[in-house]
């Protein structure tokens, strides 16, 4: 296996979100608008990143009993450091994000990754698995609220797009249910592209 | 030497390592981003104030002057820390508790008040400034923010577009009792126009929860906001014997003391 589909597999095929069906909880709820969907995917990427990294290094020397017990302290430690950072340097996002930038730490994605992958494979790659099953995620996040910010507030990024048209907001969009039926439709589309995937 | 992973001993050793090492860099990073994050937190705080007033544009530490209510009188506070400080115990200050915190805006002849009330929504905490005119009566804005309201519903007291309506609402009634702002479901009365504003459809709960920290907010301050309005009575007289349109009400709450009922109802 060469080390690039660590990267463009959770892009594509192995996607954590839509193949998987992990991270759905706060793909669900921070997806109102694009900036905090952004601010969310490149969180998650260095969690996951780092989370995979720091735990290669030291899975030779990890007791095994103890073993989730360190991986989580691992993802917490870096889940505060984000939301620490954020909090001191894009506040309003931070605001938006509210606890779930906390709750990252349990997003499934993370302990997943950590657990199925950088256990038993050497730091870099396991970086790019990380990275990779973060951008997964984020891509995920950017479409869902994509459709639910041009569609819900009429605009993209704060800015004005479609209501200058006469558009009325559709406040439906701006509901948690709406992302999981988008999710759901997202992944109706990957299905029928990935004929492997589909499930006789 | 290959060492037992298994052992306790290890386990243990491994876990307080871990541990102190964590426990450093967190604190660490806490504490060397503190000081932005309480900056943020402070200057969004004058944001809200500056909101309120709907002057924006205009810089908090110019036209502000921070102030707490010692027994009743307004007294500046150089810091402005110590002001908005006073903001997280809002909730649970009683109103004849001393120093409460009120912004006092001033800039070329023209003077405004803002007083932060707090309260409960449906689901949690919602808190917002109101900010009145010299008269301590008329309403020049507001800003209301919440920790959890359902989004499109009860969310709907924080967008500018709810906010609006108060504006040049009256909080002391024809009878110089402090009514507040109402937030009437099925829409403000025709009748009692001055007094109330509509309440958010499917926002029920919440509009409530405006209403009564709008009422217990605004009560904490009575005294004060009586004293602001015997001073623009006195003031008109002074400087217009004449000029009565609206000192009805004014001339009322000029013969008024503080927190007495009016005596003069019989009309």
């Amino acid at each position: 296996m060469k080390i690039s589909t660590n990267i463009t597999g959770p892009l594509g095929s192995n996607n954590p979100v839509i193949v998987q069906i992990l991270g759905i909880c706060s793909a669900l709820a921070v997806t109102v608008k694009l900036e905090p969907a952004v601010v969310m995917g490149l969180s998650v990427i260095f969690v996951t990143a780092f989370a995979n990294l720091v735990m290669s290094l030291l899975r030779n020397g990890v007791p095994s009993r103890i073993r989730i017990i360190v991986q989580l302290v691992v993802i917490a430690t870096l889940v505060i450091l984000v939301d620490q950072v954020l909090r001191a340097y894009v506040y309003d996002v931070s605001k938006q994000l509210s606890v779930y930038v906390g709750l990252i730490i349990t997003n499934c994605i993370v302990m997943g990754r950590v657990e199925a992958y950088a256990l038993g494979h050497k730091p870099w790659e396991s970086f790019l698995d990380g990275v990779g099953n973060g951008l997964g995620y984020a891509m995920i996040l950017v479409i869902v609220a994509f459709f639910r910010e041009l569609f819900g507030s009429g605009t993209l990024f704060g800015v004005d797009v479609l209501t200058r048209f006469g558009y009325t907001n559709n406040s439906l969009m701006l509901f948690p249910p709406m992302a999981l039926i988008i999710v759901g439709c997202i992944i109706w589309v990957h299905r029928s592209l990935n004929k492997d995937l589909q499930e006789k | 030497m290959a060492m037992n992973k298994n052992s306790n001993a290890y386990i243990i050793i491994y876990t307080v390592v871990m541990v102190v090492i964590v426990a450093t860099l967190l604190t660490f990073a806490a504490t060397s981003l503190k000081e932005r994050q309480d900056a943020n937190a402070e200057n969004e705080k004058k944001m809200a104030v500056m909101t309120a007033l709907g002057k924006q544009g205009e810089s908090f530490d110019e036209t502000i002057t921070p102030a707490l209510l010692i027994d009743g009188v307004l007294t500046p506070q150089s810091d402005a820390k110590v002001v908005l400080d006073k903001l997280a115990d809002l909730k649970t200050m009683a109103s004849a508790e001393n120093d409460l915190p009120l912004f006092k805006y001033e800039r070329e002849g023209e003077t405004l008040y803002v007083v932060p009330v707090a309260g409960k929504g449906l689901w949690g905490d919602i808190w917002g400034y109101v900010a009145l005119q010299a008269d301590g009566d008329t309403i020049a804005g507001v800003v209301f923010d919440h920790k959890g309201e359902t989004p499109g519903l009860g969310a709907e007291i924080a967008t500018a577009e709810h906010q609006k309506h108060y504006v040049g609402k009256k909080i002391y009634d024809a009878e110089n009792r402090l009514v507040a702002v109402t937030l009437r479901k099925g829409g403000a009365r025709q009748d009692n126009i001055e007094h109330e504003v509509d309440a958010i459809t499917g926002g029920t709960k919440t509009s409530d929860g405006v209403s009564a920290m709008l009422q217990s907010g605004l009560s904490k301050y009575d005294g004060f906001l009586r004293s602001l309005a015997m001073q623009t009575a006195d003031d008109t007289e002074l400087n217009d014997p004449i000029a009565e349109p609206m000192s009805d009400d004014a001339a009322a709450e000029a013969g008024t003391e503080a927190n007495v009922e009016p005596q003069n109802i019989e009309e």
